[in-house]
């Protein structure tokens, strides 16, 4: 990854470099393959890189993330008033392209993990792992078999049901 | 018949052994040639590899070839070139935080300076497409409106008859002849 990520989430393991103790005279041809690697390839290609950035230094311009206004839900949308509808599914398509941006970064911070801990992944990424279920879980239970054709309104009527469901079962837990 | 050819070969043969016979100078051995004397002598100027080689026309297929390659690169350099040029010279956007009071134009939402270029120069906004199916919607809204009042309009005055539709003019009763059903007996 390149410099700028979050070293809280994506921890640097500590370097495990052993000390050296040689004990022949000899050179040791892996760092002459380095030095020539780094020679032949690394230096070159560091310095075109460098080059390339002083030239997008002298004409920097930026791009912002699109902040969207919080509209009225489906929920507080009167009968026939489609422009409110209309709105509302827009803003649960942003929504839900969002929450399927979120499952990916959990995803991946999953996948760095298990990159990281080497073979014992199992019970290193605990926290991850959790992580990683719990929002998979959500995201099925809110989105999940909407469909290809999906809408604010068939999300809404799935919320319905469930609500339903959960209530059905509280008061069958009662008696 | 066969006794003749193998006559004939057992000559051959032995005059190939006997070099004296057809006299042959003894010290030129390098130069001299031996004729099969059944076959004609063939000396080959290329040592005995197939210099006029026979295989079927790759004509059309090396024409084929040449001419992919040039209708690719026709465009394909240019547009390699040019878009080479503007990712080293030009570079893509760094992300940053909205300045205060500011308000990004629509393609200042872009990383590419091409995708940039193309929301600037090509693309409608897209609050102007958000903007186009809010009209569309209210447009038809307010049409299924007019013609459910209308509908339910037509039914009460249908109805009930109070209202200023649905008056037809009836014929002036001073014209009616009551002759026929004037008597009992008609």
């Amino acid at each position: 990854m390149p410099d700028g990520f979050d070293k809280d989430v994506y921890p640097v393991p500590p370097r495990r470099t052993p000390a050296v103790e040689k004990q022949t005279g000899l050179p040791n041809p892996a760092e002459i393959l380095i030095k020539l690697f780094q020679y032949t390839v690394d230096v070159p290609v560091t310095t075109f890189r460098d080059w390339v950035e002083r030239q997008h230094e002298r004409n920097r311009f930026f791009y912002y993330q699109q902040k969207f206004r919080r509209v009225p839900d489906l929920t507080e949308c009167k009968l026939g008033d489609h422009l409110c509808n209309y709105e509302a599914e827009m803003q649960w398509r942003r929504d839900h392209k969002v929450d399927q941006e979120i499952v990916k970064v959990i995803k991946e911070r999953l996948g760095a993990c298990q990159q990281r801990e080497g073979n014992s992944y199992l019970q290193n990424c605990d926290k991850e792992m959790n992580q990683f279920r719990q929002v998979s879980k959500a995201y099925q239970s809110r989105y999940g078999d909407l469909g290809a054709y999906g809408s604010a309104q068939k999300c809404l009527m799935k919320q319905k049901h469930r609500m339903i469901a959960e209530r059905k079962e509280a008061t069958a837990a009662e008696d | 018949m066969v006794g003749m050819s193998v006559l004939r070969a057992g000559a051959g043969f032995a005059a190939r052994l006997n070099p004296l016979k057809h006299g042959f100078s003894n010290g030129r051995l390098l130069t001299r040639t031996v004729p099969k004397t059944e076959s004609a002598a063939v000396r080959y100027g290329s040592h005995g590899k197939q210099m006029f080689v026979f295989k079927p026309s790759d004509y059309y297929d090396r024409r084929f070839l040449h001419l992919l390659r040039y209708y690719i690169l026709l465009t394909g350099i240019p547009v390699a070139a040019i878009i080479t040029y503007i990712n080293v010279f030009i570079g893509e956007a760094e992300l940053a935080e909205i300045p205060e009071n500011y308000v990004p134009e629509h393609w200042e939402y872009y990383k590419h300076p091409i995708t940039r270029w193309i929301a600037r120069n090509l693309y409608d906004p897209p609050e102007k497409n958000y903007e186009k199916m809010m009209a569309l919607i209210e447009i038809e809204s307010e049409k299924a409106e007019m013609r459910r009042t209308q509908m339910d309009v037509r039914k009460l005055m249908r109805e009930k008859g109070d209202g200023p539709w649905y008056h037809y003019e009836t014929m002036d009763k001073s014209l009616i002849d009551y002759s026929p059903k004037s008597t009992p007996d008609n």
